[in-house]
């Protein structure tokens, strides 16, 4: 297992380094390692790297892990292997806070990461009284989720209609994109997102007994409302604050757990630290691809992570009847 | 010595046990009976909290239990419910393990006392040889003697089982009478659902039988027998009979 993790952490360092090098101005590599070793201060590549590329590839890094993570963690919590922050509606739950916040904060951008955070937890805790309420099966959350996601997404068309005023690209807000992203956009959400990281990693043990079921983890002496409320919260933290600067990315928080499962098991103390792991590598990649693939035009990340995302999702829902790691 | 006292209780918000009081020994095999949807589950779930109480009191060894801390509790009473609605992807030692989540701290690292308990919680029910195979890969009985180890796991004084026979065919009904009997002679106290007559007769020191959501009896299976008081609530007729193997009963 520390193998695998260690060729994640190196599969992450080649996938940034990637993300720096390639775009659509050429660099070379060394070009590249001699300015981010603090070089040639005055060439343009050390201003596009450090002005550029780097607070990219840092976002993408952040949105893949805060996603990936939110993923397993509302998958154990809903005790729903299809739940993620994209199907069960707590990414436009984010992103309708996102325009609103903007909406009647005439321009202030200060406070958009905690409305971010708040619109994700309401609607989590909404999604989870619906399932709780109803009878909690896989298909009421799921619909519940793509219920409560396109009356959200339908808020956050309307809002944009109206007021022309807002200085967010609606096609790349919702699609999710992480062009244009200066170390400003990140600061705050990625402080958020790498300190929810850490408590997750601290909770391991206790995602793991809340993935035995309600009767059990009660039986082993878990206080399971406040266990469940606390994994809501770090979950909210997560999505929302990738959502604050990255729009409604989707699929990570679905795909990446599910490929960390079948690779890596069930168990949290490791699936939890390779999602996070996996998903910012992914987010890099398809990021890095977007730019690539068709320069000098750009590809948002999140078509990209619909293109390779979308096919895997189909394949997973038929290979699950016969696949055995896939319950939790 | 677990004592419930007057204990009204109720399983989401619908109420189905109204003051109900009984004793369970200590240094005893007791046995719950009755038929289905008697409250059986119910009264046992006040233990773990999967059912609500909402009055009454339960004591251990003269302490309430109620007012423990929830991790205390499961130090005390281990509990396995009846129904698994998960099915871990996990392996079986690491299923196990859990057991000792009640005893660890914050840091949650294992010490060696732990990883002892799990290695003969595991080999006390036969799974050692299962040990990295993964949970839902395994067969019903399997799975369901390895939620048995995970709740021995838990090392307590108190051992509460809801139906633990469900999963099991004959041969594994025999070896979890044979392991529930060992455990008495370790000290511990069991309380079990069963709902094989013969077998709960067979292996407790004393049966609680439960009828419309009330206690309706509790005797000693030689109680039972003399005084025909299984066979009223039951309606059915039973026999005894002895050889040099012990004692067993038929019903008809």
């Amino acid at each position: 297992m520390r193998k695998k993790i260690l060729l994640l952490v190196l599969l992450l360092i080649l996938c940034f380094f990637a993300g720096i090098l390639l775009g659509s101005v050429p660099l070379s590599p060394w070009n590249v390692l001699r300015c981010l070793a603090g070089y040639d201060k005055e060439s343009t590549a050390y201003v596009l790297i450090h002005t550029v590329r780097l607070p990219r590839a840092a976002g993408a890094c952040l949105a893949g892990t805060g996603l990936a993570t939110a993923g397993v963690l509302l998958q154990y919590v809903m005790n729903n292997s299809l739940a993620s922050p994209n199907t069960i509606g707590v990414n436009s739950g984010a992103g309708f806070a996102v325009m609103l916040a903007l909406l009647l904060g005439n321009g202030q951008v200060s406070f958009i990461p905690a409305a971010a955070f708040l619109g994700a937890l309401a609607t989590s805790l909404a999604i989870f009284g619906v399932a709780y309420m109803a009878d909690s099966s896989r298909t009421t959350i799921i619909l519940a989720g793509i219920t409560v996601s396109s009356f959200l997404n339908a808020g956050i068309n309307t809002i944009k209609i109206l007021d022309t005023d807002i200085s967010v690209n609606l096609t790349s807000f919702m699609i999710g994109s992480l062009s244009g992203i200066t170390y400003e956009d990140i600061k705050a959400p990625g402080a958020a997102i790498l300190a929810a990281l850490l408590t997750t990693l601290l909770l391991t043990r206790s995602v793991n007994v809340l993935g035995l079921g309600d009767d059990i983890a009660r039986s082993l002496g878990m206080h399971v409302p406040a266990v469940r409320l606390v994994i809501l919260i770090l979950a909210s933290i997560l999505a929302g604050c990738v959502v604050s600067y990255a729009g409604l990315l989707s699929f990570v928080g679905l795909v990446v757990p599910h490929i960390c499962r079948r690779l890596f098991g069930n168990d949290a103390r490791y699936l939890l630290p390779c999602s996070a792991l996996l998903g910012a590598s992914f987010v890099l990649t398809c990021d890095m691809l977007g730019r690539v693939l068709f320069a000098p035009f750009e590809l948002p990340a999140g078509v990209l992570m619909s293109f390779i995302g979308g096919p895997f999702f189909l394949y997973l829902l038929l290979k699950k009847k016969g696949g055995r790691r896939v319950n939790a | 010595m677990l004592e419930f006292c007057n204990i009204s209780a109720s399983c989401g918000t619908t109420p189905i046990l109204n003051n109900i009081s009984v004793c369970f020994k200590k240094g005893e095999v007791t046995a719950v009976i009755g038929p289905n949807g008697c409250g059986k589950t119910t009264l046992l779930q006040c233990l773990n909290g999967s059912s609500k109480v909402t009055s009454g009191a339960i004591l251990l060894e003269k302490t309430d239990y109620l007012a423990m801390p929830l991790k205390e509790r499961a130090r005390r009473v281990s509990f396995l419910p009846q129904v698994r609605t998960m099915i871990p992807s996990l392996p079986v030692k690491t299923l196990v393990e859990h057991g000792r989540f009640p005893h660890l701290g914050f840091a949650r690292k294992k010490s060696e006392t732990d990883i002892a308990i799990v290695n003969d919680a595991m080999q006390f029910t036969c799974v050692d040889a299962y040990a990295e195979q993964y949970a839902d890969t395994l067969s019903g009985g399997i799975r369901q003697r390895a939620f048995f180890a995970m709740t021995l796991a838990q090392d307590c004084d108190y051992i509460v089982l809801d139906e633990p026979a469900t999963y099991l065919d004959l041969k594994g009904q025999r070896e979890l009478a044979e392991m529930i009997l060992q455990l008495k002679n370790q000290g511990k106290t069991v309380i079990l659902v069963l709902h094989d007559l013969g077998q709960a007769l067979k292996i407790s020191d004393t049966v609680v039988i439960m009828q419309d959501r009330k206690i309706a009896a509790t005797a000693t299976p030689k109680e039972c027998m003399q005084q025909h008081i299984i066979e009223d609530i039951f309606d059915v007729r039973l026999k005894e009979f002895s050889d040099d193997e012990g004692h067993y009963y038929f019903f008809y």
